[in-house]
């Protein structure tokens, strides 16, 4: 494979530019994370008015939604200042968010209740995992603490979401958009040449399958022999599956938008989709038992299969390979 | 006239491209040659922590167990120079888990606080306290611990389950046995296990003193076997030299993936940045020991170590040949000068956090909420680490290369990984 990528880098060259990185970032990432940003913002305006966990599960839920639309995307503003780790702190293996969330309930302290205080707190316990296990925990009435952590933490979400859009910005609005978009021009440190802006978003493209994979499904699979069902993501509000889906449909816009022509990955794409709209198990708990297991295990392959054709197929036509991601190290 | 053209272009092919991997081969020599001194200097300076364990457990004092903790220190500062050559060399990937393993349940092996955070709802052994417990069960088996082995720390406990968080072997697990658990949060203070948690009869704390005694001494002693194991794959005639040398490509990748994957992934993210986000002092590396500072210095400097080609050993003299930075800058000067400023830069912003530490601040006060100077000089030292990487993906390309795909990171074999 690695000489075929390199065959394919010296054909691109020969071929005239292709709006692969303008189309992602204008048909994909900028209406993603205003998606995200309107939701969250959402979510914070509802918590202001009551922020008891009835009136506060449906806005949180499509504040998920709008994360699951850019959730792979680790570059740019969102790298910034920890925002993605503040956004989704998961997997938390060692429960450090509950462990502090015992604790800030516990001390009460009216002062990470004011304006901006959220902000300096420990990511673990923000964000909409923190929001989660607040939602999703012992109900409370308003007027009480856990009342005012929820307004506290939507509205920090809201504030984050915000800044994340705003550091993209708008394509001539001198954010990070222009950086991908301007691409090779004079001044530009980010990418010096179109190459790095393609192999910077295809990087994304391709970790964000592995995150699906390894993590989204890998962590409840666990093994066969030791299933690990309490280990799916948002369990709490019963969503693992519709995670998957929702970042694999929009994965496939990514993909769609960076390499029209890869036919392969889109079929691969369209199919790990369909496996995971089919599977009768939200929750995913269905690991636990080995019908059930497998179930899931053929859906993770599916999400293998789409991963190698993409790297194969989309790293041709771009004529770029794999850059260093956060996932890198152990 | 076109014949001879022809095959004089080629002629000047067949001279060019053995002398291009001459140039390689010889970079990938020092390369070697590098990793060969750092594992032997990590040998040796295990060896002499060995020698002071022993000294330790035969008459324990205030003044072993400083000697003790003094050896450990020293053994830290070769070994962290050759993280480098992780995430590039398969033969360290499988290796490495055995000897730096982190972070840790440390209550598998010793008695915790148990309003600390050593609870672990995720593994049923982080409270296992193998040296209260000579019998126990584990995956269904009866497991006899009466003796306290390096086969079975190394065999049975070390990632027992498949959790990455059970670490019995390895630089924390004796840094754990030394120190204890830092119970000062994001306040001053280290571990501060007193001696006599070695004291055999009357005097012993802690309870099972004759036991905590032989992990300490099992656990050493793997240590040593380990690092024996991985010096020798790298002197000549070595498993992990020959893999290197076999496909200078390859070679070349393996020095630069190992390069951008410690910088990014591993150190600016997972080690770094995520304890600073999360204000939690569980998050530092050296935890037991507040010696981070120094893991992630020596860390900084084995990355550029490897670039430059050159290696300074404890005793002073060093071990320097033909580099990698000589290569990129035959292929893209503007890259090289660029890379090798920003490895310096980061050495030095890795330079700042230690001295701050030294000067009283220790890297976990630096994670406190609230704590601006300390959260200062860390983003300093990932900013630098991030625009490092940023250039050694560059130097991947001028040289026409692809980076080594990391095998095993965030994948099935390992669901702890937390920084995504």
């Amino acid at each position: 494979m690695r000489r075929d990528l390199a065959l394919a880098f010296c054909l691109c060259l020969a071929t005239p530019a292709v709006a692969d990185v303008a189309e992602t970032v204008t048909d994909h990432i900028l209406p993603g994370y205003a998606r995200f940003s309107d939701s969250a913002a959402a979510l914070g305006a509802a918590a202001q008015a009551d922020c008891r966990p009835a009136a506060l599960r449906g806005p949180w839920n499509a504040a998920f939604d709008g994360w699951m639309g850019v959730s792979h995307l680790r570059l740019g503003p969102v790298e910034e200042q920890g925002r993605a780790l503040a956004i989704a702190y998961w997997p938390d293996p060692k429960a450090t968010g509950a462990r502090q969330l015992v604790g800030v309930l516990a001390a009460a302290d009216p002062a990470l209740l004011e304006p901006g205080a959220m902000a300096e707190a420990s990511v673990a316990l923000r964000g909409l995992f923190g929001l989660e296990r607040v939602l999703y925990g012992p109900d409370y009435a308003e007027g009480s603490y856990a009342c005012g952590l929820a307004r506290a933490l939507a509205g920090d979400l809201a504030n984050t979401a915000g800044a994340v859009a705003a550091g993209w910005g708008t394509p001539g609005g001198g954010g990070y958009a222009d950086a991908l978009l301007a691409a090779g021009a004079a001044g530009n440190a980010s990418f010096l040449d179109a190459r790095e802006a393609r192999q910077a978003l295809f990087t994304q493209l391709i970790t964000g399958l592995d995150f699906i994979a390894d993590q989204r499904l890998g962590r409840p699979l666990g093994s066969f022999d030791r299933p690990q069902p309490a280990r799916a993501e948002t369990l709490l509000s019963g969503r693992p599956l519709r995670n998957v889906a929702l970042s694999l449909a929009a994965l496939r816009e990514m993909a769609q938008t960076l390499a029209p022509e890869a036919a392969a990955t889109q079929a691969a794409l369209g199919r790990a989709i369909t496996l995971a709209e089919k599977l009768p198990d939200p929750t995913l708990a269905g690991v636990a038992d080995p019908s059930g297991w497998l179930k899931v295990e053929i859906l993770q392959q599916a999400v293998h299969a789409a991963r190698d054709t993409a790297v194969a197929e989309i790293g041709a036509a771009l004529g770029v390979g794999l850059g260093f991601n956060a996932a890198d190290g152990d | 006239m076109k014949p001879t053209l022809f095959a004089l272009l080629a002629t000047t092919a067949l001279i060019a491209a053995p002398a291009f991997a001459d140039d390689r081969l010889a970079v990938l020599e020092t390369y070697a040659d590098i990793a060969e001194a750092g594992y032997a200097d990590s040998l040796a300076t295990a060896q002499a922590l060995q020698a002071a364990v022993a000294a330790l457990v035969a008459a324990p004092s205030v003044e072993a167990l400083a000697a003790a903790k003094t050896a450990w220190l020293a053994a830290r500062v070769p070994y962290q120079q050759t993280e480098a050559f992780r995430f590039g060399n398969p033969i360290v990937d499988e290796w490495e888990g055995r000897v730096n393993a982190w972070p840790l349940d440390e209550g598998l092996i010793d008695y915790v606080d148990m309003t600390s955070a050593a609870v672990n709802e995720e593994n049923d052994f982080a409270l296992l306290n193998v040296i209260a417990n000579p019998r126990f069960t584990l995956g269904g088996a009866e497991i006899d611990a009466v003796e306290i082995t390096p086969a079975l720390i190394g065999e049975v406990l070390h990632e027992a389950e498949g959790i990455e968080a059970n670490v019995a072997s390895g630089y924390h697990a004796v840094e754990f046995l030394l120190w204890g658990q830092d119970l000062n949060g994001t306040e001053p203070g280290a571990g501060a296990r007193p001696h006599t948690d070695f004291m055999q009869g009357a005097g012993c704390t802690g309870g099972n003193c004759d036991r905590r005694a032989a992990f300490l001494v099992a656990a050493t002693d793997l240590l040593v076997a380990d690092l024996e194991e991985m010096a020798a794959n790298w002197a000549e005639g070595g498993a992990a030299r020959a893999a290197v040398l076999q496909d200078p490509a390859k070679g070349i990748s393996a020095i630069l993936t190992g390069m951008g994957s410690l910088s990014y992934g591993e150190l600016a993210g997972e080690r770094i940045k995520l304890g600073l986000m999360l204000h939690d002092p569980e998050e530092e590396h050296d935890c037991f020991s507040d010696n981070t500072h120094n893991s992630h210095f020596y860390d900084g400097v084995g990355i550029r170590n490897v670039y430059l080609g050159s290696y300074t050993r404890p005793d002073g003299s060093t071990v320097s040949g033909p580099s990698l930075s000589a290569l990129v800058a035959a292929a893209d000067p503007a890259v090289d000068a660029q890379l090798r400023a920003e490895l310096d830069a980061s050495v030095a912003a890795l330079g700042s956090i230690k001295a701050a530490a030294e000067g009283g601040m220790a890297y976990d006060q630096m994670l406190g909420l609230g704590n601006d100077a300390g959260k200062e000089l860390i983003e300093g030292a990932v900013s630098a680490l991030v625009a490092q990487t940023r250039s050694i993906e560059r130097a991947v390309a001028a040289l026409g290369l692809e980076t080594v795909a990391v095998e095993g990171s965030d994948s099935l074999d390992n669901p702890t990984a937390v920084f995504q």
